[in-house]
């Protein structure tokens, strides 16, 4: 006669996401463990040595660091194309052509002074990874060609694109055929900062808050909100949809090549074809883990970046497999993503009678 | 239209009751949809279920039809204790649901869709012919059982609906507001089935807020307001339209929005044999000071007219079969909106109006955005002001100035919605079906909101509530079939009251209205 039943809610409850999301998160660990049980080896270890590696130290943070700046400004970028429900999943490609414009600044115009260099650098960065997210943009607009699709499809053209690049016109005569670029001069790269985190930790602050007075002050950050939540009725409103699809593209394919442009930088000190190592995928998860509150992405960016850290040390010592890390990202995606139901929907029981509100 | 006739319900003792609902309760979260309801359904009575969106009559009968369960209370079939877990348990006790929205298979006959869902084994669709012939013929239906759905009036298809509940045998029939769809002499076919299906001894619920048709159907009435039956009593004590208003918003009716004709001005709207895909051919003006009635069933190119003079589609030729503010489509379209221009207050106030889960001060400038900005940058503070003295002065039940538009009942959304474009003092207002699903006080106010903005404005009101344009109107325009079948001013009395053989597309006649209201 009992059973369970399905109940839309009519506004989530305070306490649900503090005890959902670390829920989720034990739950995605249980899953792992239980595959780290069929190896042989233990789990309780195992979690000791990936926090251990990746928040466990002042140098484990500061890997950890280096890791969440490119994912954050990833991150933000897919965010802002999120909030108007337009699926941006093209951050990788983005990220490419971002490490291309700031290699091609620093090609073209190698004797900058230091601080013009890099916003030099910033800027072409931005421009190569706004016009590759502009694309998708124009071929929804025009064709309706679904930007899943599309996205995706040009983070292959611009990954062999750089890689191109680096095997063909930009390779360095004297790396004795290694497929890289020649190394940048140091005013091409950014300076550290905070113990070796490096100066891009600023470009990620500025970042935010241009993002977040963006949307929560200007006229156009507003309507690419009501754009998200109703675009009948932004229709109606007479918002430019069709502009603002273009724009939030650009916009994030414009962050997602700034990512790019301090990744070579900062990491590689050159351009060479390792560069797109799935930052961009990351950042489409922290994104729906922070639900697109820019303090999340933050916490979030840091978070998936020290389980990253933490992976490569669990694959030193304990000899997981690499593959591990991205195992693991995907069971949290999804127990997360499973958790958000209960933010709309609660269970309630049936057959007896009861009072009360749902 | 429908005339008064006698009720019938003197039929002295009370039988057994069908059905009887007791304290029946349902929340949606805060929101307490059904309280302590209590009802008793009989055979042979027409129960007629009155009150305005949101009071609970959607709930009531969805519990009832086995589609959501309630949170306490129990349901007596024959008087045993019964529950329903899906629409199927109710349906095996006999009970049956009509919706607004027909759930057939438009690709099928009428006698295919009656298999529907009852495969056992072998079917056998010559029997199954006849019966369906045997049941229409038996309740006055005219229907080919070997039509296809897709080939259908609404009415015939809501036929069709009621023939697949007759057909399972059941005992008791909700109709969810069956007129909505249906032209004035199918209302009447369908009144006629009704009464018969009533003496046949089935028992019918029937769900409306036109007071018309309760009166003119009903035997029993029920009046729901929020969530509660406030009264319940036989059509017999109730003499006319106004008691049962009385009853109904519980408080002396104050007097009608009276219409009094407003000095006319320059013309705003003007429709030249204008077309948009299934709208055609539509020639008529509108000026300053007047309201234009646009009259006739859901669904006879209606929106299509609204969605070309609102710019949602474009006019078939552009060159000047539209002009809106003195300037062609193209032009005005192209120009920004801006205050004086025109606004569009929307049927679907939740869909396209609004954003229903932002605030109402992201709402206000939804529409209101380029009136407050400075240099890209939206002016907040200042919005803020302006909305709440909007909410006052429109009275707007909410909490507070960041209630979400979702939270607000329709009412005073649409009060919200009027306000707000009302502030941009506009020339042109293209309001659709502006008081569906209004309970009545909210009605009066967007009425007389409506008759007060013919000091600066025209109102192209799109209505298929036909006393809402008796209400308003100074000039009809009767659409069927995505054409104007007549266009009159409100003084000529003889057109104005063939409306309704009008909205069924029978064209006005002077000698032919005469008949037909004699034989009505």
């Amino acid at each position: 006669m009992d059973g369970f039943r399905v109940v839309r809610r009519q506004a989530p409850h305070r306490w649900i996401g503090i005890v959902v999301l670390p829920a989720a998160l034990l739950i995605a660990l249980a899953f792992c463990s239980l595959l780290l049980l069929i190896q042989d080896k233990s789990p309780v270890e195992a979690a000791v040595v990936l926090f251990q590696g990746g928040f466990g130290s002042l140098y484990a943070l500061q890997d950890t660091m280096l890791k969440a700046i490119p994912i954050f400004l990833c991150s933000l970028g897919v965010s802002v194309a999120f909030r108007m429900k337009v699926w941006n999943i093209g951050a990788e490609g983005q990220f490419a052509l971002g490490g291309v414009g700031a290699t091609w600044a620093v090609l073209t115009f190698p004797s900058l002074p230091m601080p013009l260099m890099l916003a030099v650098m910033l800027l072409c960065a931005a421009v190569a990874g706004g016009l590759w997210g502009m694309i998708p943009g124009f071929l929804k607009l025009k064709f309706g060609l679904n930007e899943i699709i599309s996205t995706l499809m040009l983070n292959y053209i611009g990954i062999e694109f750089m890689r191109y690049l680096v095997y063909g016109p930009w390779k360095d005569p004297g790396s004795m055929g290694f497929p890289m670029t020649a190394m940048f001069p140091e005013e091409a790269i950014f300076p550290e900062v905070l113990g070796y985190v490096h100066a891009g930790l600023l470009v990620c602050v500025a970042a935010a808050v241009v993002v977040a007075v963006f949307l929560q002050r200007t006229k156009l950050g507003f309507e690419l909100c009501a754009a998200g939540e109703n675009p009948r009725a932004a229709r109606y409103a007479r918002i430019p949809y069709g502009f603002l699809l273009v724009f939030v593209l650009t916009v994030s394919g414009a962050l997602a090549g700034m990512a790019g442009c301090v990744e070579v930088s900062a990491t590689f000190n050159r351009l060479q074809p390792n560069l797109c190592t799935g930052y961009g995928y990351t950042a489409i998860v922290v994104a729906w883990l922070s639900r697109l509150r820019i303090p999340s992405i933050a916490l979030f960016s840091v978070f998936l970046a020290g389980l990253l850290v933490g992976t490569d040390n669990l694959q030193v010592d304990m000899q997981v497999p690499a593959a591990f890390g991205g195992i693991l990202e995907g069971f949290i995606l999804l127990c997360v993503l499973a958790g958000q139901f209960f933010y709309s929907y609660t269970f309630v029981r049936t057959g007896r009678e009861q009072g009360g509100a749902a | 239209m429908e005339q008064m006739r006698p009720s019938s319900t003197d039929r002295g003792a009370k039988r057994a009751p069908l059905i009887r609902l007791e304290n029946i309760s349902k929340s949606y979260g805060p929101v307490k949809a059904n309280r302590n309801i209590s009802l008793e359904i009989r055979s042979g009575e027409i129960l007629a279920l009155l009150g305005e969106n949101g009071a609970g009559k959607s709930t009531l009968m969805s519990i009832l039809s086995g589609k959501s369960r309630q949170d306490s209370g129990s349901i007596f079939v024959d008087g045993e204790l019964t529950s329903f877990r899906s629409p199927r348990d109710a349906l095996a006790a006999g009970i049956g649901m009509v919706y607004q929205h027909f759930m057939l298979v438009e690709a099928m006959t009428v006698t295919q869709n009656l298999m529907l869902g009852q495969a056992h084994g072998i079917l056998n669709p010559s029997a199954m012919r006849e019966r369906v012939l045997e049941l229409a013929a038996r309740y006055g239906f005219e229907i080919n059982p070997d039509a296809m759905i897709s080939d259908l009036s609404m009415g015939e298809r809501q036929r069709v609906e009621i023939l697949k509940l007759l057909y399972r045998d059941c005992r008791v029939l909700i109709l969810d507001e069956p007129t909505a769809v249906l032209t004035p002499p199918e209302i009447h076919q369908l009144f006629v089935a009704l009464r018969r299906m009533a003496a046949d001894g089935k028992a019918l619920v029937f769900i409306s807020h036109k007071m018309k048709e309760v009166l003119d159907l009903a035997t029993e009435i029920s009046i729901l307001r929020r969530g509660e039956i406030v009264d319940h009593f036989l059509r017999s004590e109730v003499p006319g339209e106004r008691e049962l208003a009385e009853r109904m918003i519980g408080r002396q009716m104050e007097t009608l929005v009276e219409q009094t004709p407003a000095e006319k001005g320059e013309v705003l709207l003007e429709l030249s044999h204008a077309s948009c895909g299934m709208a055609s051919d539509l020639t008529c003006s509108l000026r300053r000071g007047e309201v234009l009635a646009v009259v006739g069933v859901a669904g006879n190119g209606q929106r299509e007219l609204v969605e070309m003079v609102t710019g949602g589609a474009r006019p078939d030729s552009v060159k000047d079969s539209v002009r809106i503010l003195g300037r062609n489509w193209n032009d005005f379209m192209r120009a920004r909106m801006g205050r004086k221009s025109m606004v569009y207050i929307p049927e679907d106030r939740k869909g396209l109006a609004t954003c229903p889960s932002l605030d109402l001060l992201d709402n206000f400038l939804l529409t209101n955005r380029n009136g407050f900005q400075n240099f890209g940058f939206l002016d907040r503070r200042h919005s803020a002001t302006v909305t709440t003295g909007i909410m006052e002065e429109y009275q707007v039940v909410a909490d507070g100035l960041h209630a979400t538009a979702g939270s607000l009942s329709g009412g005073n959304l649409q009060k919200m919605v009027l306000g707000r474009e009302f502030f941009r003092e506009p020339s042109l207002i293209v309001a659709e079906n502006p008081t569906q699903g209004l309970d009545i006080g909210a009605m009066e106010e967007v009425w007389r909101r409506i008759l007060e903005a013919r000091d600066h404005a025209g109102v192209l009101l799109v209505t298929s509530d036909l006393h809402e344009a008796m209400t308003l109107a100074d000039t009809f325009a009767v659409m069927y079939r995505g054409r104007f079948i007549d266009v009159f001013p409100r003084s000529d009395v003889a057109r104005v009251e063939s409306i309704g053989l009008m909205m069924a597309g029978i064209p006005f006649d002077a000698k032919e209205a005469k008949e037909a209201v004699h034989e009505a």
